[in-house]
């Protein structure tokens, strides 16, 4: 509400300095804020506020209830020996570290089978993106959760083939691998990113490779992969930001204590665990500011590598 | 079947609703809003529990709302480690519901931070509760929880199932020594198919009674741990030959269970906990009776057992409706018709106008009787826990859990959970 008038009263005060031009150019700027306000307003009062109470609160031992004291640094040192946080940043890079690359490379293997013109191709697409419709939903949690039970449909076509793993959803050397499947198969988002990329490849640089007698493979690693490269970095970005805050299929699956034995004690859950089963919202505050620094530490990185090997088109190369 | 589907819905439906219009009104008055039959308050009401309670609390307040046409309550419900976190939220936003079910464990938590309603400013009538019973509800010389019931520890068994293995049934007089080689006895004549129980090491409770049989007393008056490392330790190792055996099922199939219990799956023959259990088992289970004999001990004079208020009715401080609120609640734990209702499945109704005006048959009279045969042996509540309670007690489990999956050393365990206890103590001091 204060942010609106302080806007456009620097935009008209900036107007009569400057004659004609910059004057319609306030207009397009009033205007131009008047559209972003309701986007704005919701900004400022449901992220940037709560974040910077939540990095104020991070700070104290606040506990829902009782004024939060000011405790410095505390609840950042004792992180580091509470073996249960430890635990879940081993649970989640582990996630992260496998099920991002497994996620991408069946997003792009899927996107190369639909690249080709067939009969049906718009089936099949929709078909392929379902998964991703549905799959952040709280309903195939609890699918999930009863196909990889004891006696459940894995379980009995794996001994269909003599394997006999037991139920995987008690098994805590097999949760892991249950929820790495469960976002692998909710590849649809970065498929129809990568299809669209692969579009956008000059069909003659294939036939040029074609004529120099390259096989599928060559074409793969010296036409797709570079000319995609931006792409693939968009989504390995998003998907390993996205796999950094795992919370709703945690949550159903191990019925939001992050067992068996840990085993899903995902970063966000155990701070969910910590803020609301715990009352220390002031703990769980720093685990938020330290999960957001993690984050965007990755990121830079990211940034700072992907120079060697992603190419936009137009670089000289 | 339609029935329950379209309570459920009216339920999440009339939360919601009511949580929406709440937030809206902006109004409030010292003695609370008031309504009539024309334009009756809607007051919230929530509780834990399985579908089993959820069936009978509807009976509960269709009749309380036919007795009182000026109120209308919408009831809504949840799993016990759920609850909580719901309410935490609910608090941290000024939210709570008008009235709920409360566990003495979480009582401080709330009550302490003012969070829950006097209930000694509002009309709730307590003269037919026991005196020694009342204090448990109250912290600081404040009333903020009515106990509906009292609860009782008791192993129970199905005489059904140790018959059809051919083991004789227990009569409860027993140490822990006879109390593990019963189990094993099950499991090994189970076959992989019945186990004997759970781990009973991994319930706090069942520690604290086994201290009170030791005389050591779980907290001290300035709220620190009564007892030591190594009295956990020898609890733990209580049960170190049984687990991975058939006398205890394993962590990996009672994880699937969930929300049910392994007892209550018909995968165990035993199961050690509260004796208002007994209606949600029968349920679950579908046996045809369950049984209940004493906790075993060391001591065979001192067994270490009490009457633990439980399902207390409290009111948030916030609440618009005092008087709905209080009527509500006195109607819950004194109403005979109520107890008519509910039977023992919150436990042994603790107000004697309810007792009385309840007939207690089948297996409810077990679960009387049974309160009834220990009473030689019942002594005082045990102090009441200290704020941050629920967590330790949830700590405890947890990390026995891991001691099921072998994961965690019996000493690994005791320095976990001491850990979290001290840690806990520290930041409520």
């Amino acid at each position: 509400m204060t942010q609106s008038p302080t806007l456009s009263r620097r935009s008209t005060s900036s107007a009569p300095s400057q004659p004609r031009k910059s004057r319609r150019r306030g207009a397009d700027a009033r205007a131009g804020y008047t559209f972003l306000l309701p986007w704005l307003l919701g900004f400022i009062a449901l992220t940037v506020g709560p974040m910077i109470s939540s990095l104020y609160l991070s700070f104290t031992n606040y506990n829902l209830f009782d004024a939060p004291k000011w405790i410095g640094l505390d609840n950042y040192t004792s992180l580091f020996q509470d073996e249960r946080f430890l635990q879940s940043v081993g649970v989640t890079m582990q996630y992260v570290v496998f099920g991002t690359p497994l996620k991408l490379a069946a997003a792009l293997a899927i996107a190369m089978l639909l690249n080709s013109k067939r009969k049906g191709q718009g089936f099949y697409r929709s078909a392929f993106y379902a998964p991703s419709l549905i799959g952040a939903s709280v309903s195939i949690a609890i699918v999930w959760k009863a196909m990889f039970g004891d006696s459940g449909p894995v379980d009995q076509g794996l001994s269909f083939f003599g394997i006999n793993l037991g139920g995987w959803v008690g098994n805590p050397d097999m949760t892991m691998g249950m929820m790495i499947l469960l976002t692998v198969w909710q590849f649809g988002a970065p498929m129809v990113i990568f299809l669209a990329g692969l579009k956008q490849i000059p069909a003659d640089l294939y036939e040029a490779a074609s004529m120099d007698g390259a096989g599928p493979v060559r074409k793969f690693i010296n036409i797709t992969w570079p000319m995609l490269s931006p792409v693939i970095f968009f989504n390995l970005l998003m998907e390993t930001i996205h796999a950094f805050q795992i919370f709703a299929s945690a949550y159903i699956i191990s019925n939001g204590e992050g067992g068996p034995a840990g085993s899903t004690l995902f970063y966000t859950l155990y701070l969910y665990l910590r803020g609301f089963s715990d009352f220390r919202m002031g703990y769980a505050s720093a685990m938020a500011w330290l999960l957001v620094i993690v984050v965007g530490i990755i990121t830079l990185i990211f940034f700072k590598t992907s120079k060697s090997w992603v190419h936009y088109s137009g670089d000289s190369k | 079947m339609i029935d329950r589907r379209k309570f459920l819905t009216t339920v999440a439906l009339g939360t919601a609703s009511a949580a929406f219009l709440s937030a809206c009104g902006g109004q409030s008055s010292t003695a609370g809003q008031t309504g009539s039959a024309e334009n009756p308050v809607t007051i919230t009401y929530t509780w834990w529990g399985n579908d089993d309670r959820a069936e009978r609390t509807r009976k509960a307040i269709a009749l309380f709302e036919s007795k009182n046409p000026d109120v209308k309550v919408n009831g809504n419900f949840s799993d016990f480690a759920g609850y909580w976190q719901k309410r935490a939220t609910e608090a941290a936003g000024g939210g709570l519901p008008d009235v709920m079910q409360w566990d003495l464990s979480y009582l401080r938590d709330y009550g302490q931070r003012n969070q829950l309603l006097d209930l000694g400013t509002v009309k709730v009538n307590t003269d037919a509760f026991e005196k020694s019973l009342l204090p448990s509800g109250q912290i600081r010389g404040k009333t903020y929880g009515i106990p509906t019931s009292t609860n009782a520890f008791a192993v129970y068994y199905d005489p059904a199932k140790l018959a059809s293995l051919g083991i004789a049934e227990p009569d409860g007089s027993w140490n822990y020594k006879e109390f593990n080689a019963f189990l094993a006895e099950v499991g090994a004549k189970g076959n992989g198919t019945l186990f004997g129980g759970t781990d009973y090491t991994g319930i706090w409770w069942n520690f604290n009674i086994w201290l009170r049989q030791n005389n050591i007393q779980a907290f001290t008056e300035d709220g620190k741990l009564g007892f030591s490392k190594d009295d956990l330790k020898k609890w733990w190792n209580l049960t170190a030959d049984l687990r991975g055996t058939g006398a205890i099922v394993g962590e990996d199939k009672a994880t699937q269970l969930l929300p049910k219990s392994p007892f209550g799956s018909n995968v165990t023959a035993t199961e050690v906990t509260w004796d208002n259990f007994m209606a949600g088992y029968l349920a679950d289970s579908g046996a045809k009776e369950l049984k209940l004999v004493p906790v075993p001990s060391d001591d065979p004079d001192n067994l270490g057992l009490f009457l633990k208020p439980s399902m207390l009715m409290v009111a948030s401080a916030k609440t618009k409706y005092k008087d709905a609120a209080a009527r509500f609640i006195d109607f819950m734990v004194n109403d005979p018709e109520v107890g008519q209702i509910f039977k023992t499945s919150r436990g042994v109704p603790a107000s004697k106008t309810q007792r009385d005006g309840t007939t207690f048959e089948g297996t409810d009279k077990l679960v009387v009787d049974y309160e009834k045969s220990i009473e030689k042996y019942l002594k005082d509540a045990p102090e009441p826990p200290i704020v941050g309670f629920g967590t330790l007690e949830s700590t405890f489990k947890r990390v026995t859990q891991d001691l099921n999956y072998g994961k965690l050393t019996v000493d690994g365990a005791v320095d976990a959970w001491f850990k979290e206890a001290e840690d806990l103590i520290k930041q409520n001091a």
